[in-house]
């Protein structure tokens, strides 16, 4: 073992500290042996909390005496040049860590999930995006004490915080987080859809598009191009499950006639089942470009 | 806003030691201070226990390292006497900064690390190369076009992932818009089957925090999946098989007594299309002809839908502990 060859050479004046390091060793080793034992999961458990508080502690003294005696030597470098190219190479070394590092710090959004330290605990950024659109980002500032606790945060209030936070903070952060990003991901990809058919297809709107704050309820009319004749149907998108960015209910009505002549029924089933299978928008996009191609066989 | 009363972290067992310190290493070494005590807040799943255990472990060794290369207290510290007074005076700084390098150093590593274990996902390297697509017409009209190409790569557990992504952000007097145009998308071990089609499927949809999300939970669903095998075999070692190993999605239950009678409870982890991670547990069953043909009640041709109701009532563990019990009525007490 290192520690106890440096014991030796050293004699006395280097024993203390490091005789010291070495007993907080073999306390530690003792304690990994008891680790070995068969034991309850939840023994094992605590007993991982009580290692890593001690290899913390013995980490963070070997840190402070490798810091000890570089201070030491610049101290009596007074008359000493110290190979300053290592050094210089040193530095460059760590600079380059520091700011491979930091990088990667920053790259931590592109997950999702990402966050800084305060100084009462950690303050979680979530991102949202959907179809590769970058959309908003929300906050949960966390107060890192037991229990933990949420400080403040910006996600919107029809987003159950609290059921979720209930069920998973205190047990499973990282569940937490991610059933928190699923939540809002989806929301915002609702938002997203609704956004788009109103700014991009009122063309093809025959009404306002009316919806809820959450975008779980959507609801709207829009006109059919069939052979020249143009035919209201209204929409009513429901979306149930507040984790998807599909509807779970949808039904498309037509408005005055009692009975669709059967182009039109077929139509109006079509319909249906596309507002299930693809986001709002696309929908519409495909049915401008449907339109488009009728113009062109009427041309002719 | 009331805040309560804002603990101060306690003084780091470093502080002890060293008599004189740089104030703002001081200041970086309360925030690591705040680190651990913000990771000792958590409830963190065992694993994520031991990587840190494994970690420290890691870094002690190189510090034991580095305390060995370094004359102890005491020890003539140089042979060589020089005196280059310009050389120590700009040393001197050097020393400085260095130390000021490698606290913040210390900073930077432990928000890492609390990253990594706040989200379960490690990133280890990260380059971005960033182009300007900006026309000149573009410029007249205040417009600005850039296009950002990122790699990244880490793992989540034993997961190792590459990924490489374009951004395209247009910034306008308005907005600024960020739209992922490109995702690709590299994953080992390549064992777990379901995984190759939601990797592509997340390609083409372009959808980084979906790929993240469903990873966690595809992740969290294969560690319950494990230790809920292993806790049966270690309580059943006889009558419980895993033939493929606790990682793998087969658990078979096969009496001592009556080895021809076997159940393979078949456990796959599946995404769907829209990144949500389910379970699904199917029930196989194998029986001698001779059994089959006494089976009036075809008890075993219906077990696997008995199976799919049991699990709808009792929940995984219970189902499969009912099970085993059925066909070790016979066996001694279990291990526990």
């Amino acid at each position: 073992m290192e520690l106890a060859n440096t014991l030796s050479q050293d004699g006395e004046s280097g024993g203390g500290v490091l005789a010291h390091l070495e007993r907080l060793e073999t306390q530690m080793s003792r304690s990994h042996k008891k680790l070995e034992e068969p034991q309850s999961a939840q023994a094992v458990e605590s007993a991982l909390g009580t290692k890593i508080r001690q290899l913390r502690c013995l980490r963070d003294k070997l840190r402070a005496e490798v810091r000890h005696r570089q201070a030491r030597i610049k101290a009596s470098t007074a008359s000493v040049a110290p190979d300053q190219t290592l050094e210089m190479s040193e530095q460059d070394i760590l600079e380059r860590r520091q700011e491979n590092l930091k990088a990667i710090l920053q790259a931590y959004r592109f997950t999702g999930i990402s966050g800084k330290l305060t100084s009462r605990g950690v303050c979680v950024c979530i991102s949202t995006a959907f179809e590769g659109n970058l959309l908003d980002s929300y906050f949960v500032d966390l107060v890192m004490q037991k229990p933990l606790r949420i400080h403040h945060h910006s996600i919107p209030v029809f987003i159950p915080l609290e059921e979720i936070a209930a069920k998973y903070l205190q047990t499973n952060i990282q569940h937490f987080l991610f059933i928190l990003s699923e939540y809002l991901n989806a929301y915002s990809g609702r938002k997203f859809q609704a956004d788009r058919l109103q700014s991009d297809f009122t063309a093809l709107l025959a009404g306002p598009l009316q919806r809820n704050s959450l975008c779980t309820v959507l609801s709207f009319t829009y006109n059919v191009e069939l052979k020249g004749q143009s035919f209201p149907f209204g929409a009513r998108l429901l979306y149930k499950d507040l984790t998807t960015t599909l509807p779970t209910d949808v039904s498309i009505t037509h408005q005055g006639m009692d009975t669709l002549p059967s182009t039109w029924e077929e139509q109006r089933a079509a319909h249906e089942s596309l507002f299930f299978k693809k986001p709002l928008h696309q929908v519409f996009t495909s049915f401008a470009r449907k339109g488009d191609e009728l113009d062109v066989n009427l041309a002719f | 806003m009331c805040e309560g009363i804002a603990r101060r972290s306690p003084a780091s067992p470093a502080d002890l030691w060293d008599g004189s310190r740089h104030p703002r290493a001081r200041l970086e070494e309360r925030a690591v201070a705040r680190f651990h005590q913000a990771v000792s807040c958590l409830c963190l799943p065992m694993d994520s226990l031991r990587a840190e255990a494994d970690a420290l472990e890691a870094e002690i060794k190189a510090l034991r390292r580095a305390c060995v290369e370094l004359p102890a207290p005491g020890e003539d510290t140089s042979p060589v006497r020089q005196s280059f007074q310009d050389i120590y005076q700009s040393d001197s700084e050097g020393w400085e900064s260095l130390k000021d390098l490698r606290s913040h150093l210390g900073h930077v590593e432990s928000e890492l690390q609390f990253l990594s274990l706040l989200t379960g996902i490690s990133i280890r390297n990260y380059s971005k190369k960033t182009e300007d697509l900006t026309s000149t017409e573009m410029t007249e009209k205040n417009i600005k076009k850039v296009l950002q190409r990122h790699r990244l790569s880490g793992s989540c557990h034993m997961i190792t992932f590459q990924l490489e992504f374009q951004i395209l952000e247009i910034q306008n007097k308005e907005s600024l818009s960020s739209v992922i145009t490109d995702l690709s998308i590299i994953m080992e071990p390549t064992e777990y089957s379901e995984l190759s089609e939601f990797v592509s499927r997340t390609e083409e949809r372009r959808d980084l925090f979906m790929f993240f999300r469903s990873l966690h939970f595809f992740v969290e669903w294969c560690e319950y999946r494990k230790r809920t095998f292993k806790h049966f075999k270690e309580k059943y070692p006889e009558t419980v098989h895993l033939t493929k190993g606790a990682s793998s999605s087969y658990m078979g239950i096969r009496s001592h007594s009556r080895p021809e009678f076997e159940l393979v409870i078949v456990w796959r982890i599946q995404i769907d299309e829209e990144g949500k991670v389910l379970p699904r547990l199917d029930l196989l069953t194998k029986a001698p002809l001779s059994a089959l043909e006494l089976d009036k009640n075809r008890v075993i041709e219906t077990a696997p839908l008995s199976f799919r109701t049991l699990l709808g009532v009792l929940g995984i563990e219970a189902t499969l502990e009912s099970l085993i019990k059925s066909l070790c009525t016979e066996e001694q007490v279990p291990t526990q």
